[in-house]
């Protein structure tokens, strides 16, 4: 498994996928920094990092995670190299779940990256701007705890957009599906049913109570077993 | 052992039959040459064999190994160069087929040996992205060659080449059972490739495998022909009925098939001799080369009527 996992990690050499998985933390960061600067006063460390993780929760993470399982399925779909990697003497299982941990892992990257870059942002312009530097300490471990839950509440999306991403041959049913799950988390932002939306699920684990523990539950539990099933599903299926 | 049997192989796409109950037989160290005109089935049967589709019924072995049963050792009998070349345009040659080897668990003396074989050790360093048709079929050759499989399946790796290109590739192909040991089946739907690379040809009409055997020795039990120019057309025809052939009108010409077994020299000697002494001009008698053309149109001709490719 880590010599087909390892295959997959070198295939995102000079990839879109790569680009994307530091572009989308990048313009978080850019926004924090014009953010912040705008003030004149400083503010807690908290509200910094928390409107950081709420951006990406929020429309950052659906957004992404409609392109990042796109460009990496049509890494195999454009050459059409399916055909070559399913006659390799390799449990089909294998190629397809590598590629999910390859992705999750970016997604995981992407969200330290966030915290990263973030961190970077708001110091830079603490230092341009001292009248700015955030009251507190930067609480790195609890954000990460959140961006984590976050990661989590989000699996159902991931993998609903894995499983249509790697299935079509085009690209167009995974990002219609992305954009139009993302385009109704946004505009229902406020509605209750939300909370069983598998791209408002990552959002709500930024509340409290009932929502953040259905969210929780209900996008991790089911996401994992959606996951092991779109594995299941596209290993035994022909690729005509 | 041969290298490739099948049994009835057949698969179905809807109410599409694309290959009905092929059995076929590569023999150990062969050429086999699949032909087939477009859509006759030949990618299809690959796939099968590949275990990328599933047979409706029969069976394929290679090296022995049932595919439908054990497709993972079946898979680590063969190597494999598909219509599609599945290359990755972001990475090198030689980064593409690392990809392949970690996959197959080779060291990576591999690379430089297989690079070594299709002569592409230069031009291994650039990116896929910017390899010319050729250079890329020879890079997915390469690929099929790693662990030196004992058998290799090229789908139409001709296909798309230029004319330098395509006579690179034929003399590759030539020498790949000597160099590699390995047997090759290669589809294709050039009659001119095939004559010129394979010892064995099947050829599939249909998704029925119309004819197979040794090319050789097919060639050889073809009738011979001859081509006959003279001024007098006429009078010709009645020379030539003394003779023990069958004689076909061409536009500018007579075509005369022979008997199969017949001395085709001695033939055309005495139809020359005959000729000349009823007064006939004779501007050219050439014995025809037996061609797998004209197997070829013989067998799919012999079949054509049949259209039961939607069922």
């Amino acid at each position: 498994m880590l010599s087909v996992l390892s295959v997959e990690i070198r295939k995102l050499n000079r990839s879109l996928a790569l680009l994307l998985a530091l572009a989308a933390p990048c313009l978080i960061g850019i926004f924090a920094f014009f953010n912040i600067s705008r003030f004149d006063r400083p503010g807690p460390w908290e509200q910094w990092l928390t409107t950081s993780v709420g951006i990406w929760a929020f429309f950052m993470l659906p957004m992404s995670v409609t392109a990042l399982p796109a460009l990496i399925a049509q890494m195999e779909h454009a050459p059409r190299s399916w055909d070559h990697l399913r006659s390799l003497p390799v449990p089909r299982w294998r190629l397809y779940a590598a590629k999910l941990v390859c992705m999750l892992g970016l997604v995981v990257v992407m969200s330290v990256l966030n915290l990263a870059i973030t961190w970077t942002a708001v110091e830079l312009a603490a230092t341009l701007k001292p009248a700015i530097r955030p009251t507190g300490v930067p609480d790195v471990a609890g954000t990460a705890w959140l961006l984590a839950k976050v990661l989590a509440a989000a699996l159902l999306m991931v993998a609903i957009q894995f499983w249509t991403a790697m299935r079509f041959s085009s690209f167009v049913p995974a990002l219609a599906l992305g954009i139009g799950g993302t385009f109704f988390a946004v505009v229902a932002t406020g509605a209750k049913q939300g909370v069983f939306f598998p791209w408002q699920m990552a959002v709500n684990v930024l509340s409290e109570g009932w929502r953040h523990d259905t969210a929780l539950a209900l996008g991790g539990g089911l996401g994992i077993l959606a996951l092991i099933a779109a594995v299941v599903h596209l290993s035994r299926r022909e690729v005509l | 052992m041969p290298a490739i049997v099948t049994q009835g192989l057949t698969r179905r796409f809807g109410r599409h039959l694309a290959v009905d109950t092929l059995s076929m037989t590569v023999p150990e160290g062969a050429v086999y040459g699949f032909l087939g005109r477009n859509g006759a089935g030949k990618t299809t049967a690959l796939k099968m064999l590949l275990g990328l589709l599933k047979p409706g019924a029969g069976q394929a072995r290679i090296a022995g190994i049932d595919v439908g049963r054990d497709r993972i050792a079946a898979a680590r009998q063969t190597g494999a160069l598909l219509e599609a070349h599945g290359l990755y345009p972001n990475l090198t040659g030689r980064e593409n087929l690392d990809l392949t080897r970690s996959l197959l668990g080779l060291p990576r003396v591999e690379i430089d040996r297989v690079l070594d074989v299709v002569e592409m050790s230069g031009d291994a360093g650039r990116r896929v992205g910017g390899y010319s048709l050729g250079m890329r079929q020879r890079l997915g050759l390469a690929r099929a060659l790693l662990g030196a499989p004992p058998v290799l399946i090229l789908d139409e790796p001709t296909n798309g080449l230029d004319p330098d290109g395509i006579a690179d590739m034929r003399r590759f192909l030539k020498s790949l059972p000597d160099r590699t040991g390995a047997t090759v089946l290669l589809s294709s739907h050039l009659l001119g490739e095939i004559e010129q690379t394979a010892t064995h040809i099947g050829i599939l009409n249909g998704g029925r495998l119309v004819l197979e055997g040794e090319l050789a020795r097919l060639k050889a039990d073809l009738p011979p022909e001859i081509d006959l120019r003279v001024d007098d057309a006429g009078r010709a025809r009645s020379v030539l009925a003394n003779h023990d052939l069958t004689v076909t009108d061409q536009p500018e010409s007579l075509h005369l098939e022979l008997r199969p077994g017949q001395d085709v020299d001695a033939t055309a000697a005495a139809l020359n001799r005959d000729l000349i002494a009823a007064g006939i001009g004779v501007f050219a008698l050439s014995p025809r080369a037996r061609s797998l053309e004209g197997i070829y149109r013989a067998v799919t001709a012999a079949s054509a009527p049949r259209a039961p490719e939607t069922l």
